[in-house]
């Protein structure tokens, strides 16, 4: 699928302007997936028991962020209490931070091609920071996944696909509806800001 | 199958051989080094081990500033803070760590403070927080072994929070690696099979886990070969040269190897285990490396199948599956030939850890980095019987 992609883009790389165009959309790509992935953090926080579960041994205030390199997208998260609050973009400060080193590392993980494991193992991500606060992150961001992400994605996605059963099921259809609000909400104070 | 991406990096130039250690002054004039900081252990210098390093100086007009020999087994974050204190009073500049992981780890993280200009090593955990280019350090190893010699990650004791720390860099990569089979000599037969066994699962984990590339399964199925052939031989007679060498360059192939391709769920358990209980590394990795191999052995049964081949006990026409629990077999067998040689355990009890003591190790395995690299997902519960199995 790859080479056929990669075959049909071959004639548009000699458009003019057209390595900046593919830039731009990856970058507002990228930017749209982590806001939709910082607001479904937020909700999922409220709703789903076994990310409270993880999550209960947090430290209260515990930040992380997910950047793009050199100068791409970025968010920051925070724990409060027992739920997750989406700070808005940018790398504020946090406890333990995922840099992709450019878009195209980045682009597959947030389309649910690609897993954050295999990011790391491909060398495509690093963690600067806690390891074992990353550790636990990645285990909180790998259910957020899966109540996110649709099943035909999770086997890119998990290297054992959760099963979610009836209560995942409904916990996700309250994810999912609430998600675009929470999004919207989000969205308008970041543009105030 | 090979990978959609990977990288390799793997800078350190190697000296081994019969009186290696003689080269170090000069190796020190190359880089432009006049005063080195020796890093060891009073276990290295009671064995006589550092007169070595000194003859070696006898004739050259590089000097040895210092010999720090309080290294303990499990490298912690105050001696390291210490001797970077040293380190510059003592105006060395460069350094030579003598002595198995603790020495080589306790030298890389004196060596991150003093490069990092920093006050504490506790600040600087986790991975690529490392920003400053390091000071030379040559690594001299008495054992094979960590494979420190030529790794790009240090793991030392955080006494305040009791669990081992990481740190991962390019930057932590040793400047150069010397084995001479003299250094390795004295090892007991105990410590010969541990660290033996640390360096099988080394290559074993970077062949097997998830970020694995064709020239790093070259180091370390070379570095099998090299286990397969002299580990039993050094365990019964220290005195083989040949196999000293021979061990020592497994250790050094596996560290490449694994540098390159990390490792999983084994280490993930045994750098808990040492946490907890304080089980030295190489044991620890030892009596956990034949059930890690079971339980990824179902995930990743081919790459675990191959293994038995390079281990010499391959048996025609099995499925993948069935190969891989040869494998297992095989490195079973192994373990019971050097606890015969040696008395090295090969049950957790056996090695002093107790069975209150499994739910902590469990807790802090999950959260262990080499986890997320393992092929097949481990939570809480897997690691806790693994854990069970093993004691």
């Amino acid at each position: 699928m790859e080479c056929t992609t990669q075959q049909r883009a071959c004639p548009l790389r000699s458009l003019p302007f057209y390595p900046v165009i593919q830039s731009k959309a990856k970058f507002m790509l990228v930017d749209t997936m982590m806001l939709f992935l910082g607001s479904a953090f937020e909700v999922a926080s409220k709703y789903v028991p076994e990310l409270k579960r993880e999550m209960s041994d947090w430290n209260d205030g515990r930040r992380f962020a997910l950047c793009v390199l050199p100068d791409g997208p970025s968010i920051t998260l925070e724990k409060r209490g027992d739920t997750v609050k989406f700070l808005g973009r940018g790398v504020q400060s946090p406890d333990v931070a995922f840099f992709f080193k450019n878009l195209d590392a980045a682009v597959p993980v947030f389309v649910g091609l690609n897993s954050t494991h295999n990011g790391f193992a491909q060398g495509k991500i690093m963690i600067q920071g806690n390891l074992a606060y990353a550790m636990e992150v990645n285990r909180a961001m790998t259910l957020v996944l899966a109540y996110l992400f649709p099943v035909i994605a999770f086997k890119h996605l998990f290297k054992a696909p959760p099963r979610l059963g009836v209560s995942g099921l409904i916990n996700k259809a309250k994810v999912y509806m609430t998600l675009v609000p929470q999004a919207v909400m989000n969205l308008i104070v970041i543009m105030k800001k | 199958m090979l990978p959609n991406y990977y990288q390799f990096y793997s800078p350190i130039k190697i000296l081994s051989g019969s009186k290696a250690v003689s080269n170090i002054p000069y190796e020190m004039g190359l880089l432009g080094c006049k005063r080195a900081m020796v890093v060891t252990d009073k276990g290295v210098v009671g064995a006589g081990l550092i007169e070595i390093i000194k003859s070696a100086f006898a004739d050259s007009d590089r000097r040895i500033g210092f010999i720090f020999d309080e290294v303990p087994p499990d490298s912690s974050n105050r001696i390291a803070n210490k001797l970077a204190k040293l380190f510059e009073k003592e105006q060395c500049d460069c350094f030579i760590a003598v002595g198995g992981g603790s020495a080589m780890d306790t030298a890389k993280g004196a060596n991150i403070v003093i490069s990092e200009k920093s006050d504490d090593l506790l600040k600087l955990q986790g991975a690529e927080n490392i920003k400053a280019d390091l000071k030379p350090m040559i690594a001299v190893p008495t054992t094979a072994g960590t494979g420190s010699e030529v790794t790009k990650a240090a793991v030392i004791y955080n006494e305040e929070a009791n669990c081992k720390m990481s740190f991962v860099s390019d930057k932590l990569y040793p400047t150069m690696a010397v084995l001479d089979p003299a250094m390795t000599a004295t090892m007991p037969p105990k410590i010969t099979a541990m660290t033996g066994m640390d360096a099988l699962t080394h290559a074993m984990e970077a062949y097997t886990c998830l970020q694995k590339n064709p020239v790093s399964d070259v180091f370390a199925k070379g570095a099998i070969e090299l286990i397969r052939k002299y580990l039993v031989r050094a365990t019964e007679n220290g005195k083989d040269e040949e196999a000293r060498l021979g061990m020592a360059n497994a250790a050094l192939m596996a560290g490449v190897a694994f540098s390159n391709s990390m490792v999983g769920a084994c280490h993930s358990l045994a750098h808990a285990t040492g946490g907890v209980c304080h089980v030295p590394h190489g044991l620890a990795n030892a009596i956990f490396l034949p059930w890690v191999l079971e339980y990824n052995s179902d995930k990743v049964p081919e790459y675990v199948a191959e293994l038995s081949g390079v281990l010499g006990g391959a048996v025609d026409y099995l499925e993948a599956k069935d190969q891989a629990m040869v494998t297992v077999t095989l490195v079973r067998n192994l373990l019971v030939r050097l606890n015969q040689l040696s008395g090295m355990p090969i049950r957790l009890r056996d090695a002093g850890v107790t069975e209150d003591k499994l739910p902590a190790i469990a807790k802090l395995t999950i959260n262990d980095g080499s986890l997320i690299l393992n092929p097949k997902e481990v939570s809480y519960d897997d690691a806790l019987s693994i854990l069970k199995k093993a004691f």
